[in-house]
This record gives structure tokens, C-alpha cells and sequence, in this order.
């Protein structure tokens, strides 16, 4: 292979300088060192333990990165000034993630509340992972208490129907359809037990309505969702 | 051996030719692109331990098959530019055709995948680990076959002995691709 290089590098293709064939890459043991990192990165997590997987899966990562990026894509013999245009694009999405990090990872906030976020959360965690709640700083009630209709309407709902229901919920105001209020009389004239059910478990778009009261059926059993739609009846307003 | 060649192939102002500067400023930008969506899901994973559930149901085995597959394409993407800087473009094409051959792999097996994490239920609707699942992944395959076709475009032209330079420049944006999925693997199949 060296000799070919010698006799017909650059001028075999008419390339460009200063990046021909003169690079001397074995691309066989390149190759071959990627498939037995890749055969680490399967093997380590086999072992359960946290940090070995951290590092065979993501340090791996970063380790086959660097041997396609240099041997393959040749990036060690680039002119400078493209690695800078690179690094580049990589700080300014690392400043973006910086930025928005806080209202991601940090669900309690400091001026708002994500409520949705520790609902799903909790949802997620009840029962067998019940003591990673408690270490996450999550609210304090015990992760194994049933589900209660009227907790997770505080929580999930509330955000736009008000916690009383009646449409209030800060994240409510700004929707237009604005969110069903409950304890309105006039809402109740063309509803019923089954209409609500199905707009919990689809979507009110399910039945003509808002496309902004989505489904919930991937987040709740078909029994919390009755639970949950007994929980709206009981906020009808007395005929 | 001489093949006519456009204008802004010869001409390189920043010493890098004009074809190849364009590539890495598409990848600077593809950078952005998939950094912004991995990043973000790295944030809402670490904020929501619950996703670790739906990460157990991704099937580790075809992630790792899938890897393989893409690997073994880079590296024929990479014999193929070495053979189109000897000046043979019969022989980089049909390394060419061979990384095609690896990116349908891939998609036959990523929709064998889909197809049966949809009839089990889990869709891009079901919650947030999954809606990163398909968007991340279907971004990405997007690329792969954006990728084969452009690859058969330069094949068909280097068996010509045509625009060989191009052989390296779509090889450039394939290892990139492979470079995504070696990130997209331990993210989706691996941290459970």
C-alpha cells in the first residue's frame, strides 16, 4: 500500500494538496478496534454496575468518535481553521443546553413550578422504585399511597382547569379555546360521564373539541381515568 | 488521469477545497442539529429517572447489530476514497455500492425494529422517552437515506472515472452519520 502511495498519491486523483493518500492509515485495524469497542460497549452494562457502564457505554462512545473522526474523516489532517468552525458549533449548542438546563433538570424551579414534570415523575417511579423518589427530594408523600383522583387532578390538571375546576389554571390563561370549567352549569347542559371519559383517555379533538386537552391514555389505566372522570363529575354544580 | 471538474473544486481560498469546505459547514451545522436533540434528551432523561422503564423495552441486540452494520459501512465509505485517490473509480464504486448495501441494512432492520415496538404499543405518542426515541432515531434515518441516495449518484459517476473527489466528500458526511448512531446506541439501547 506505501507504494502506491509513493507513485500515485496526489496526482492519481488529481486531488487537491496537501490532502492526498499520504495519510498511512491502517483502515483495517481501524476497523477492526471499532467492533471490539463495540463489543465492550455491549459487554460492560452485562455487569449491572453503574459507573463501568457510564464508562464502556459513553466513554466508549467518545473513544470511537475520535478514530472515525481522525482516521476516517481524516480530520487530523484538516486545515486548522475547520476543527475551529467545528468546535464552535459544538460550544454554542453546549451554551443553548447550558441556558435551558435549568428549567429542564430543575422541575421545582425558582419562579415557577413544573408541575406536570414531577407528576410524570412520580407517576413513573410509584411502586417498585419507590425509593428513588424519596432520594430525587420529590414531594414527601409516601410513593406507594394508591392513586387518588383528586391529588393527581391537582396536579396534572389544575396547571389549566384550576384546582377548583373551573378553568382558572395559570397555564390555562393563555389558551384559546380556554380550558373547561367545571362548576359551569352550562357546560354540563351537553355532557356526560362518557364524554369525559373518552376526552381524558383521547383528547377532546377525539370529540370536535380543543386539540389542546390532549389524551392520557399512554399516562393513565382506564380505571384512574374513570377514577378521574368521577373525580370531574363530583365538581358539576348541583341542578 | 484527468476528469473535468467544476470551477469551485479547483478553486480553495482557505486552502481546503471549496467542495469539501461545504461539507464540513453542512456537518458544523448537523453538529447543532443532532447535539440539540441528544443534548436535550440527556437533560429531560436525567430529570425524569422514570424513563429508564421505557428504556428497558428497546432492544439492545438490534442496536448493537445496527452499530455493527454501520461501522462495517463507514469503513468500506473509507476503502472507497482510498481507491478513488489511486484513481480507480471502478473500484470506489463498488465500495460505494457496498456502504449503500450497508444503509439499506440498516433501515430493514431499524423498521423491523419500529414496526414491532408500534404493534407492541409504544409509539411516538406514548410519552417522552419514546417521542425522543423516534424523533432522534428518525432524524437519523432520514440522514441514511438522504446518505444512499447521494452515494449512488457519486458511484454511478466515479465508475465513469468521473468526479472522483466527490467519493471523499460523501464519505465525509457518512462517517458522520455512523459518528451520530455511535452516539444514538448507548443513549437509547444502553443506559437503562
Amino acid at each position: 500500500m506505501a507504494e502506491h502511495h509513493d507513485e500515485h498519491g496526489h496526482a492519481g486523483s488529481g486531488h487537491d494538496a496537501g490532502h492526498g493518500d499520504a495519510h498511512h492509515v491502517n483502515y483495517k485495524k481501524i476497523y477492526f478496534t471499532l467492533l471490539a469497542l463495540l463489543a465492550v460497549s455491549i459487554i460492560g452494562p452485562e455487569f449491572g454496575i453503574v459507573w463501568v457502564t457510564l464508562v464502556t457505554a459513553f466513554g466508549i462512545a467518545l473513544v470511537k468518535t475520535r478514530l472515525v473522526v481522525n482516521n476516517f474523516m481524516h480530520l487530523k489532517w484538516e486545515k486548522r481553521i475547520m476543527k475551529w468552525v467545528l468546535t464552535t458549533s459544538l460550544v454554542l449548542m453546549g451554551l443553548m443546553m447550558a441556558g435551558v438546563s435549568v428549567d429542564i433538570l430543575n422541575h421545582e424551579g425558582n419562579n415557577w413550578e413544573n408541575v406536570a414534570a414531577q407528576a410524570a415523575v412520580e407517576r413513573g417511579l410509584g411502586g417498585e422504585h419507590g425509593e428513588l423518589a424519596v432520594e430525587e427530594g420529590t414531594e414527601a408523600e409516601p410513593v406507594e399511597a394508591a392513586f387518588s383522583a383528586p391529588q393527581m387532578f391537582g396536579l396534572v390538571c389544575a396547571s389549566c382547569h384550576g384546582a377548583a375546576g373551573d378553568g382558572t389554571g395559570p397555564a390555562g390563561a393563555a389558551l384559546n379555546p380556554p380550558p373547561a370549567n367545571f362548576t359551569d352549569p352550562a357546560f354540563w347542559s351537553t355532557r356526560d360521564r362518557e364524554r369525559i371519559v373518552t376526552v381524558i383517555r383521547e383528547g377532546a379533538a377525539a370529540v370536535g373539541g380543543s386539540p389542546l386537552m390532549v389524551g392520557w391514555s399512554a399516562s393513565f389505566t382506564p380505571e384512574q381515568i374513570e377514577q378521574l372522570a368521577d373525580h370531574v363529575m363530583s365538581l358539576r354544580p348541583a341542578q | 488521469m484527468a476528469f473535468p471538474k467544476p470551477q469551485a473544486t479547483l478553486r480553495s481560498a482557505t486552502g481546503i477545497p471549496t467542495g469539501r469546505l461545504a461539507v464540513w459547514w453542512l456537518l458544523a451545522s448537523e453538529v447543532v442539529i443532532f447535539g440539540g436533540v441528544l443534548g436535550s434528551y440527556l437533560m429531560f432523561r436525567l430529570g425524569h429517572p422514570e424513563w429508564a422503564d421505557a428504556a428497558a423495552v428497546t432492544n439492545t441486540y438490534i442496536g448493537a447489530i445496527n452499530t455493527f452494520v454501520l461501522l462495517t459501512s463507514s469503513f468500506t465509505a473509507v476503502l472507497a476514497h482510498q481507491a478513488a485517490e489511486k484513481g480507480d473509480g471502478k473500484k470506489a464504486a463498488g465500495f460505494l455500492l457496498l456502504t449503500i448495501g450497508g444503509a439499506l441494512t440498516f433501515l430493514l432492520i431499524k423498521s423491523y425494529e419500529w414496526t414491532t415496538e408500534i404493534m407492541h404499543g409504544y409509539t411516538i405518542q406514548s410519552n417522552g422517552f419514546w417521542q425522543f426515541y423516534y424523533t432522534a432515531a428518525g432524524l437519523h434515518a432520514l440522514h441514511v437515506i438522504a446518505g444512499a441516495i447521494i452515494m449512488g449518484i457519486v458511484a454511478a459517476d466515479a465508475y465513469r472515472g468521473r468526479e472522483l473527489q466527490r467519493v471523499e466528500l460523501i464519505g465525509i458526511y457518512w462517517h458522520f452519520v455512523d459518528v451520530v448512531w455511535i452516539f444514538l446506541f448507548p443513549l437509547l439501547y444502553i443506559a437503562k
